[in-house]
């Protein structure tokens, strides 16, 4: 499952972040690495909005459908 | 003998309150300014500690030091080449697992540092407690807990950065796995080269790095980066005391209305409606009294004591009219930019301004823009001046430019004002040929926005990535002291310009020297001489296309040239000037104007958007030099063309300029060619 596809205020553990190398860089410079869990709060348009430990942060659906989580 | 200055780089993830410990540090000694050649804000302020000058830098804020982003290479090029002598590395106490990577990419550079662990209130009310000396231990420098908000503990960081200094107390090597540590220390040539330098040795050098990826079986910068990411989360593990506890706090309850999909909308429009009333309604009163205070007070005053010493025509009029003048056009800027500051600072201190870019995102991305900017585009309906210096809380240069290109054509009450005088006077149905420009405003703006996005600024509309930082609230003294910062720059920077150029075009009116008919001034000479420029647009009178030049300070100022150049209207009244008495009158007005501010806040309805009705005489004149179709022409070169000079200062001052002069260029070409069409399209009519 990508997180994308992650119903809004489930909790998911990311597995793997595919994509640009840059724009990984940035979402796990910013905490969304490997092994960290995330809760979805919300989906609005293109983005999502997630909490991770006590930051939010928004990324757009295109990024979030190359992170794959469980 | 000890070197007197000490040049301190602040450095941190974005939001994590550089900004407060700053003005806590420095306080009046704070400035804006840009970083070299580019449009990224930078905050400076000096600090006096026991015989030492300590110069505070503040970064741009970012979340890695590997040099990709404007901001990230900004930072990356100040600590590396300018070199500081001590980096305060400040962290987001809450978030610290986060901020930890950026704290180890800036300990590889050995720099001397000091740890701020901020907003240590938060985290304490999360339950996060950090062990300060284990922290001390595993880095060998110094930890100071500071509360941004209150500024508490940071009265210890003159005297720690200065100890630090002195002492010149490095952080200890940060040590990664024992085969990267051990490849790092055979391509070491020298021992002063510091960690980053080795790294970024072997990411560049061929031989190095596909060494590497024999090793690992991976490329050489996700090898990097794993280490720092372990060396982060082991130091985090380290000191932190106790686990965070997640409780409902007062963020998530917030954002489950201000950003819920239909009630987070209608509360942004309020809130944008509040934010246009106040910046608007609550000003103009000052903003008229400033100006009927100089022109109607100061003025005749410096005329009266040039006239007693005897000065020459010219002289006097220079000094009450163009000087006078000049300094009145600039200041009454002023309290509408503190005001539009003063709330603008209020929505990013509390954390909504990101909001915004969430909520909207949806309607913006699909004209491609960014969802942040809504506010500066709705702004330039009040006024395009602080409309394009909203546009400071744009991150990338690319939206922010975007932004600034399309804010001139978005109509303002000024505009208003020239619209309803020429659409009554011309048209059956002014309320629909006054509604069609504004349209055809917002059609230029997308227009100019399709071609920058396609020559010059092209490139997808970066991958949205933000963070939102929880709510706050900010002390009242921080919003003052950045109101006065940035009113600072604005008056130093743009100010400056706004006044040389209006002398100019007051020269260009008076000169040569007693100059009685605008015809024979410099100013008429030119007017005539572009005539052939404007008469494909239906404009073919020398006093329209001359009324043009003074009406560069501010649109609606072409009526009351007009005016003085059709002579139907005299210049000022004549008669006794008393000091007392108007001085008397001046003070009343003061109370009026205050009176007037507070009461048209009340108003549900912008007032902004009220035109009085003027220049009656004016009408008549005009309606015979001019008809139907000349004066919609008209209309629209003055809708489009940017015919503003504290829009193209701001321009200047934020975009650079190139980008001012070039855009000026480009507006009235625009102007020009919308005009003719239309003009033309009336005559087959």
């Amino acid at each position: 499952m990508n997180l994308e596809d992650v119903k809004v205020g489930t909790k998911v553990m990311i597995r793997d972040l595919a994509g640009k190398d840059e724009v990984i860089r940035r979402v796990e410079a910013m905490g969304l690495r490997r092994g960290k869990s995330v809760e979805v709060l919300q989906k609005l348009g293109r983005t999502i909005l997630v909490k991770l430990n006590n930051s939010r942060i928004v990324i757009s659906k295109d990024i979030a459908k190359n992170i794959s989580v469980e | 003998m000890k070197k007197k200055t000490i040049r301190v780089a602040l450095a941190g993830n974005p939001n994590v309150g550089k900004t407060s410990l700053l003005n806590h540090l420095a306080g009046t000694t704070l400035k804006v300014g840009n970083w070299p050649g580019v449009t990224v804000e930078k905050k400076e302020g000096s600090l006096f500690y026991e015989g030492y000058t300590i110069n505070f830098i503040d970064l741009p804020g970012i979340y890695t030091l590997e040099p990709v982003s404007e901001d990230e290479f900004i930072a990356h090029r100040f600590l590396t080449e300018e070199t500081p002598d001590v980096i305060l590395n400040v962290v987001e106490t809450p978030n610290m697992e986060r901020d930890l990577l950026l704290t180890v990419e800036l300990l590889e550079l050995g720099i001397p540092m000091v740890l701020v662990l901020n907003m240590i209130d938060e985290a304490q009310k999360l339950g996060i407690d950090i062990d300060t000396e284990r922290l001390e231990e595993l880095l060998g420098i110094k930890v100071v807990k500071t509360n941004g908000r209150t500024g508490a503990g940071v009265k210890d960081l003159p005297r720690v950065v200065v100890e630090t200094y002195e002492k010149g107390i490095r952080p200890k090597e940060v040590k990664y796995s024992e085969d990267l540590e051990r490849l790092l220390t055979s391509i070491r040539e020298s021992v002063d080269e510091s960690k980053h330098y080795l790294i970024k040795k072997l990411l560049t050098h061929r031989e190095y790095f596909q060494h590497v990826e024999r090793l690992y079986g991976k490329p050489a910068y996700h090898v990097i980066r794993e280490n720092r990411f372990a060396f982060a989360h082991g130091l985090y593990n380290e000191v932190i005391k106790r686990k965070p506890i997640t409780s409902m706090d007062i963020t998530t309850l917030l954002d489950r209305f201000l950003l819920h999909p239909y009630i987070g909308t209608v509360v942004f429009f309020l809130i944008m409606f509040t934010l246009f009333k106040i910046s608007f309604d609550f000003s103009k009163p000052f903003m008229d009294w400033l100006d009927g205070f100089l022109n109607g007070f100061v003025s005749p005053i410096i005329k009266m004591i040039f006239k007693d010493l005897g000065a020459p025509t010219l002289v006097i009029g220079f000094f009450s009219e163009a000087f006078i003048g000049g300094v009145g056009f600039v200041l009454t800027f002023t309290p509408l930019i503190a005001v539009i500051y003063f709330l603008l600072s209020f929505l990013e201190f509390t954390g909504y301004l990101p909001r915004i870019a969430f909520l909207m995102d949806r309607f913006m991305h699909k004209l491609g823009l960014h969802g942040k900017s809504l506010v500066p585009l709705l702004l330039g309906f009040g006024c395009n001046v602080p409309a394009i210096v909203a546009t400071r809380t744009m991150e990338s240069k690319r939206d922010k430019l975007l932004v600034i290109a399309m804010i001139p054509f978005m109509s303002c009450p000024a505009r208003l004002v020239v619209f309803s005088f020429f659409a009554i006077t011309f048209f059956k149905n002014p309320t629909l040929v006054i509604f069609s420009l504004y349209m055809l405003g917002v059609v230029m703006a997308l227009i100019t926005a399709m071609i920058l996005r396609k020559i010059a600024l092209r490139g997808a509309l970066d991958h949205f990535v933000m963070e939102l930082p929880p709510y706050r609230l900010p002390t009242l003294r921080l919003l003052l002291r950045m109101v006065w910062v940035y009113l600072k720059d604005f008056l130093y920077r743009a100010g400056t310009l706004i006044f040389a150029v209006s002398i100019l075009i007051w020269l260009s009116m008076n000169l040569p020297p007693g100059v009685e008919k605008p015809e024979d001034s410099i100013a008429g000479k030119i007017g005539k001489a572009i005539i052939p420029i404007f008469e494909p647009i239906g404009i073919s009178d020398w006093r329209i296309s001359t009324s043009l030049i003074p009406a560069f300070l501010a649109r609606e100022i072409v009526l009351s040239s007009m005016a003085t150049i059709y002579s139907v209207e005299e210049q000022g009244k004549k008669g006794d000037f008393s000091v007392y008495e108007s001085a008397k009158k001046q003070f009343f007005s003061l109370l009026f104007a205050t009176k007037e501010a507070f009461s048209s806040l009340i108003n549900p309805f912008p007032k902004t958007f009220e035109v009085s009705e003027e220049h009656s005489t004016l009408r008549s004149s005009i309606s015979k030099s001019m008809d139907e179709r000349s004066a919609l022409s008209f209309m629209i070169f003055i809708l489009i063309y940017t015919s503003c000079l504290g829009t193209v200062a701001v321009m200047w001052r934020e975009a650079g300029k190139k980008f001012a002069l070039g855009f000026l260029v480009y507006s009235f070409v625009m102007a020009w060619i919308s005009a003719f069409l239309i003009y033309r399209i009336g005559t087959l009519l």
